[in-house]
């Protein structure tokens, strides 16, 4: 057990060691090049202030344009007006039920997807003859972009939450499942044969030393599933639903109340990123380093 | 002059290939034969190599959303064979558990009636006699529109928010939120700006393409290697040509696959907001059909639009492969 532990710490240490000494071989003499090696270094704000202070700017041109420029609410909201309009139509537990149930629905779909993904993946990658019995079909529906399911999502499963979970899940599933078919297709033989001289074989050759290798390009196919898991959620929830953000959005724009539809887009967006830093840093802490950025 | 460059030039190359790692010493005796030209030749080969190191991330990405799997030359009939015989078998499967009564035809209409359909959706036209072709040829246009928009907007400002660190800076955050926002999402704000017409879903496509597409621009000229940029200095070229000669070049490969991807994301958009308020266009189709319990013709719909979507993809892989072939060639020995 201390052997894959120590030599893990040891190939940690060594990446950014590799990285200094290259640094310090090609350290610039001329000032103009240490724009190239740190871009930020010898700048007086940091990067964060910076883009707060780029985001603001945007934020500002935006009131700005909207209160001078339109002047019309329901055409252009101000971000202060929209806030406004939502503070005055919704309360924060009506707010936090929409957010709820989409999250909810999300969480459901990306979940089985990942799950069914990740399973049919691996164990395609590992066993040929279930590739070549999984992938024609597979690779035949993939091209289909999972919005074009709703409809049929919608005669199979009625109006209810089953048709929306079903359309996330296959959102999330195929980039799952061809990402990680292919980092177990990809796994180095010379890996696996080495493996197999230590007299590793069967399961334990497959969970301890395939699947891990294979981690990274698992990892990116759940974050691009869950990517467009958000995206194909709030078009379900446009075209047939009740709750949700996306049903927020819409139904106050038939009420006439842009700004809370405005609002709605930005807390969208809000909760897109910030689940998906979460999922990132997640991903980061399970994988390590061999996480691809 | 000309010696002291030509060892500049293999030191140069050296770096790129210890901060590579795993770059065969092959390519470092290329670039030592190709040395002394004033030109930037030998430049341009440490470019690809930057390239290839982030390639399979970058793929697996595009990959992911509709790109066919790169399939080796076909050495074998099973390669093909195979395939063919499973989705035969599938097909007979759905065909016989419908017969047999274990399917109902109004949810999984048997692969005899979807020929049947496709030949009807042709001839007659579906809703009101409305061809496949004008619906194919509609969402086309729509697409196109709204991506050569975000394409033209997003390539110039993605070059210069990348080649400016401070510009990078300031708008880093924006990108991220901009790319967030579930396009769809702004699908009312789209009807009440421009009306229900042709201009809302060429926006919404637009609005899509765009963020990804600028992300990618920032990002490619960003991932530029600086041993090429410092190398190109050490040659006194700076300023204007250092981007148009060196960086540009370089960042082309991640550009182009961005143009990819964001076509990709434009074809996923117009599917969604073309099942709001119109009857014309092949997301129409499926959700006409579906609220009429047309269910055949949802699922030929769905296929065409799968098969648009695998041709948009495999053509562009094809113009890829020919606009940039050191590029594919690249990508093909890299997975």
């Amino acid at each position: 057990m201390s052997a894959p532990a120590g030599s893990r710490a040891t190939a940690r240490e060594r990446a950014p060691k590799r990285t200094r000494k290259v640094q310090r071989m090609s350290a610039p003499a001329d000032p103009r090049d240490a724009q190239v090696v740190d871009p930020s270094a010898g700048r007086r704000l940091s990067r964060p202030v910076l883009g707060a202070i780029g985001a603001f700017t945007v934020i500002a041109l935006w009131e700005g344009s909207a209160r001078l420029v339109w002047s019309d609410a329901q055409v252009l909201p101000a971000p202060t007006q929209a806030i406004a309009a939502a503070w005055q139509h919704l309360t924060v537990a009506e707010l936090a039920q929409h957010v709820g149930w989409s999250l909810w629905r999300i969480l459901a779909g990306f979940a089985l997807g990942a799950l069914a993904g990740v399973a049919l993946g691996v164990a395609s990658g590992w066993y040929a003859w279930l590739a070549r019995l999984v992938r024609p079909i597979i690779e035949l529906l993939r091209p289909i972009p999972p919005l074009a399911w709703i409809p049929i999502a919608i005669v199979w499963f009625g109006l209810g939450e089953p048709s929306k979970i079903f359309v996330i899940f296959l959102g999330a599933f195929f980039p799952i499942f061809t990402n990680a078919w292919r980092g177990m297709v990809s796994v180095s033989p010379v890996l696996l044969a080495a493996a197999r001289t230590m007299d590793v074989d069967g399961p334990a050759l497959l969970f301890k030393v395939a699947l891990p290798a294979a981690l990274p390009d698992i990892s990116t196919g759940l974050r691009v599933g869950f990517g467009l898991s958000f995206g194909i959620l709030v078009a379900a929830e446009l075209i047939a639903a009740e709750r949700g953000m996306g049903f927020l959005v819409m139904h106050s724009r038939q009420l006439g109340q842009l700004g809370v539809a405005v609002f709605a887009i930005l807390l969208i967006g809000f909760v897109t990123l910030v689940a998906d830093s979460l999922l990132a840093a997640t991903l980061r802490r399970l994988v390590g380093r061999r996480m691809p950025s | 002059m000309s010696p002291p460059k030509s060892r500049l030039e293999e030191g140069s190359a050296l770096q790129a290939a210890a901060s590579r790692d795993a770059t065969p010493p092959r390519s470092v005796h290329a670039h030592a034969g190709g040395h002394g030209a004033a030109d930037l030749g030998p430049l341009g080969g440490t470019a690809r190599r930057a390239k290839g190191a982030h390639s399979s991330t970058q793929s697996a990405f595009a990959r992911s959303l509709g790109r066919p799997a790169e399939t080796a030359p076909a050495r074998d009939w099973r390669d093909w064979g195979y395939p063919l015989l499973v989705i035969a078998a599938g097909l007979a499967l759905w065909q016989g558990a419908v017969m047999i009564g274990w399917l109902r035809p109004i949810q999984f209409p048997p692969p005899s009636k979807l020929a049947a359909s496709l030949v009807e959706l042709v001839v007659d036209g579906y809703p009101e006699g409305i061809g496949l072709g004008t619906h194919f040829a509609i969402t086309m246009q729509r697409i196109l529109l709204g991506y050569l928009a975000a394409i033209a907007l997003a390539i110039p400002l993605g070059l210069v928010i990348g080649w400016v660190p401070l510009l990078d800076d300031l708008t880093d955050p924006v990108i991220a939120f901009g790319r967030s926002v579930a396009t769809l999402s702004l699908l009312p704000l789209a009807v009440v700006w421009f009306g229900t017409g042709e201009m809302a879903k060429v926006f919404l496509i637009g609005y899509g393409c765009f963020w990804v597409m600028l992300s990618n621009v920032v990002a490619a000229v960003k991932s530029v290697d600086p041993v090429l940029i410092r190398a190109a200095r050490t040659m006194d070229v700076s300023g204007a040509a250092l981007f148009r000669q060196v960086a540009l070049p370089a960042a082309l490969p991640r550009i182009f696959s961005g143009a990819r991807v964001a076509l990709g994301v434009g074809f996923m958009v117009i599917v969604g907001a073309e099942m709001i308020g119109t009857i014309r266009g092949l997301g129409a189709l499926i959700m006409e059909a579906r609220t009429f319990y047309r269910t055949d013709i949802t699922m030929v719909g769905m296929f065409v639009i799968g098969a648009l979507g695998l041709a948009i993809a495999v053509g562009l892989e094809r113009l890829e492969a020919r606009l940039l072939p050191w590029q594919a060639r690249e990508a093909r020995r890299g997975t």
